[in-house]
């Protein structure tokens, strides 16, 4: 039945130590409903789902499913009662197969005679593919075959099964490639059609909005708000959203608010023809005081640009020249002024179990020593500056980077070049799972470093984010620029998606 | 900040100490222990003749393992460095004979040290294979060179003739060349850009490298680090007996690991490293070696008890912190 309550969390509360996670919240989640859950990091939504979901156990409260008390122990064992959830982290078991992964933990299922016939797992995995539309991913190969957005879609392809009645999603849009959005978004309306429930956990308004036919709103553990679908629709209702999430008025002000594309003319850097995998006779200029945007779906190959003018990919002809100088490696590109912001931040920006000190120094330590000395002093002064500017939220520089939530994190990440006063900066998505506070910060740091005369690449998946910032934007697909637009109050994404699929 | 995330903190600051909170625990404990039971069996270890024995039994694996500091923080490990030992003093006596100084076999040493500090340096990064594989095949080399060696002097077992060596026998001496070591590797480690490398290139490579780090400069520099530590560990092997044999160092390279672990290090390397693990680890090993006999351990004996310490440390700072980090 429609609008009947499907799950119900009273007085939920979780606390970790002293810590208050949540704030003895009521949730209610009702069929049909596909339930937009926002908040800004660390404000608790993720974990009433996760607690829904069997992840970890609440310190108090109760829950009720299909009008039963419920309180699943173990993840599977709410997958098995029919909650599940899909994580923000990857969640796949490397080195063995797609369907391996999809029946983890159900190979019994395909058990003949104590062996298990991988035939009829691989058969019964396409079949579940199938059926949520992704042909190109095939049960017997390998799970390293596929990329990061694969495998997440995989995830998914695992949580959901015929019984599950309510699909938890939790932040999974940022790691999917606009494709694999599209198959999410297919999967969570026709959930919502056949009377099952949705919670939707998302920082990109523009898709809770479009998808979310109510929304919930939570700040520091307490529920703060709920929106039906007519208030979700109105005028003005991002902004509210926003004020309620933030708890103040954050300003207008979001993006940049000129119009002006010009620069200094001055070239910062100029990519000459490059080849190098898939992409072949790239090239690009980048001014002083420019702002380029790269945009188009994840695969288009924006993101080996960026690493290769970082210096990572191997180029197997061409040439990446700044200041008449070519760059081969990340030391020369470091040592001419560029920095590089990467898209897998704890991977590849971040050493996670580092200090933020650490972390920022670590490539300024080249100009920190002096006659073989290192000065401390000169170190924690580099790191407070930064801290300081960026307004990154910690409790000094000693604190290890792994404690600090996903928006200061980059800021960590910034702070690295900026400490460094590099003069080209490269941003692959710097703004993928943050919140809107952190990410206003951010527009305004890139805006201001474009009137310092600093050149930016910023390469991201979010159309808007694009439109707003930068002075050219360049749309690839399939490893060639297809389009490019310069700055406009008439740029529209309509426009331009055309040219990315 | 709000009470939540000041818990986190807490927690990883227990969490990253552990390793350091249990091995000076461990080492303390050893020193006490060793103060209070030993004089109810008629024994101390508080005297001149006892504690000259704990420094000539510490010395050697101690300059290996502040040495070998660089290499661990990397991730690493060198299992070469036992035979490396056995050919320098082999060395050093052969040609000391010859030449009436130690001198020239000290200095080849220090050619062949750097020789394969490059070969273990570079492998990682040129062939990408393990260093440590790199490392197994050097000792295989090197046993065998020592072997044939052996085989054609026609003796198991060399000693100096002519030289003076009487200045490696001396504690206060042996004292003086640790913690010279001692300073020089931990000045470099805290305060120059190559210990906070080395770090960085333990924690996470990829990081590292893109941070501008030159991934196989400093990898090798680690492992001449190391090299020359070595040498100067095989100068005191050599020295205290004055003579070298076809078994002079077998083993070595396990000793240095153990008193590494017992001192705190992760083996994985990284963020954590610190000089100080060496040390407490060669102490608190070399401890047990003199304390252990003296409250009626008998000496076949003291491989069981070293063994169930061992676990019991391993345990403590292998602990993984359980359950779900708040998200």
């Amino acid at each position: 039945m429609k609008n009947e309550i499907l799950f119900e969390a009273r007085q939920m509360n979780k606390t970790f130590g002293a810590t208050i996670a949540l704030k003895k919240v009521d949730f209610t989640l009702r069929r049909g409903e596909i339930r937009g859950l926002v908040g800004e990091n660390g404000s608790g939504k993720s974990t009433i789902m996760s607690i829904a979901s069997g992840m970890q156990s609440a310190s108090g409260g109760e829950m009720y499913y299909k009008g039963k008390k419920w309180s699943p122990a173990t993840m599977v064992e709410a997958q098995e009662g029919g909650i599940s959830m899909v994580l923000q982290e990857a969640n796949t078991i490397p080195h063995v197969t797609v369907a391996q992964n999809i029946f983890a933990g159900r190979e019994h299922l395909f058990k003949s005679f104590g062996v298990i016939n991988m035939k009829k797992m691989f058969k019964a995995a396409d079949e579940i593919l199938d059926k949520f539309n992704i042909k190109h991913i095939r049960g017997k190969d390998p799970i390293d075959f596929y990329s990061f957005e694969e495998r997440k879609l995989i995830e998914i392809v695992r949580c959901v099964e015929d019984k599950t009645e309510i699909l938890v999603v939790d932040e999974t849009t940022t790691a999917l490639s606009l494709e694999g959005r599209q198959i999410l978004y297919d999967l969570i309306h026709k959930m919502a059609d056949m009377n099952k429930g949705v919670v939707f956990i998302s920082h990109d308004m523009d898709e809770i909005l479009e998808h979310c036919n109510c929304l919930t709103v939570l700040r520091d553990g307490d529920i703060i708000g709920h929106l039906s679908k007519e208030e979700m629709n109105s005028v003005g209702a991002i902004k509210k959203i926003r004020y309620m999430m933030v708890g103040r008025e954050i300003g207008e002000k979001y993006y940049r608010e000129d119009y002006d594309y010009s620069h200094t003319g001055k070239l910062a850097l100029q990519l000459q023809n490059i080849s190098f995998g898939r992409i072949k006779e790239f090239n690009l200029s980048l001014h002083k005081g420019e702002i380029v945007g790269i945009g188009g779906l994840s695969g288009c190959g924006m993101h080996e640009i960026g690493r290769a003018i970082f210096g990572v990919e191997k180029l197997t002809s061409g040439k990446i020249i700044r200041n008449n100088k070519e760059i081969l490696n990340p030391l020369d590109a470091i040592n001419s002024g560029i920095g590089y912001i990467s898209k897998n931040r704890d991977t590849e920006a971040l050493i996670l179990n580092a200090s933020i000190q650490e972390n920022i120094v670590l490539p300024s330590l080249n100009d920190l020593q002096k006659r073989f000395f290192i000065n401390p002093k000169e170190e924690r002064k580099l790191t407070e500056a930064e801290i300081k500017t960026l307004n990154i939220k910690c409790h000094s520089g000693k604190q290890l980077v792994s404690t600090l939530s996903g928006g200061n994190k980059q800021k960590v990440s910034f702070a690295k070049w900026i400490a460094k006063d590099s003069d080209v900066i490269i941003m692959d998505c710097p703004t993928r799972g943050v919140d809107i506070g952190v990410k206003q910060a951010m527009y305004s740091l890139i805006e201001q470093m474009k009137k310092e005369g600093k050149a930016i690449l910023l390469i991201s998946e979010e159309l808007s984010e694009l439109i707003g910032m930068v002075d050219r934007l360049l749309i690839m697909k399939n490893f060639k620029v297809t389009k490019e637009f310069f700055r406009s109050a008439d740029l529209k994404q309509t426009d331009i998606i055309e040219y990315m699929i | 900040m709000n009470g939540h995330e000041k818990e986190k903190i807490i927690r990883h600051y227990i969490k990253s100490n552990i390793f350091g909170v249990a091995a000076y625990g461990g080492l303390l404990v050893c020193i006490i222990v060793f103060s209070i039971v030993p004089p109810f069996f008629g024994e101390s270890i508080w005297t001149i003749t006892k504690l000259s024995t704990l420094i000539s039994d510490v010395i050697v694996m101690a300059l290996m393992s502040v040495g070998a500091i660089f290499v661990y923080t990397l991730g690493y490990m060198d299992i070469s460095i036992g035979k490396q030992v056995g050919l320098y003093a082999t060395l050093m006596v052969i040609i000391g004979n010859k030449t009436g100084t130690l001198l020239w076999g000290i200095l080849l040493s220090l050619v062949i040290s750097l020789f394969i500090g490059l070969i273990n340096g570079a492998t990682g990064e040129v062939l990408k294979i393990h260093p440590i594989v790199s490392s197994v095949v050097i000792m295989m080399v090197l046993g065998g060179v020592s072997s044939i060696m052996y085989n054609n002097l026609g003796s198991r077992n060399i000693s100096l003739k002519t030289i003076d060596y009487r200045i490696f026998k001396n504690p206060i001496f042996m004292l003086i060349v640790l913690i010279t070591e001692l300073i020089i590797i931990t000045y470099l480690f805290n305060f120059t850009k190559l210990g906070k490398y080395a770090k960085a290139i333990g924690a996470n490579p990829i990081v590292a490298q893109q941070s501008g780090i030159n991934l196989i400069k400093y990898k090798i520099i680690c492992y001449l680090i190391m090299g020359l530590c070595v040498v100067v560990a095989s100068i005191f092997q050599m020295g205290y007996t004055g003579s070298a044999s076809d078994s002079t160092g077998t083993g070595f390279e396990m000793n240095v690991m153990i008193a590494l672990i017992l001192g705190g290090m992760p083996l994985s390397g990284g963020m954590r490293s610190k000089v100080s693990y060496a040390i407490i680890g060669a102490f608190t090993l070399s401890l047990l070696n003199i304390g252990l006999p003296l409250i009626g351990v008998k000496p076949n004996q003291v491989y069981i008890i070293k063994a169930i310490i061992f676990i019991i440390v391993v345990l403590i700072t292998c602990r993984k912190s359980k359950g779900m980090l708040p998200r």
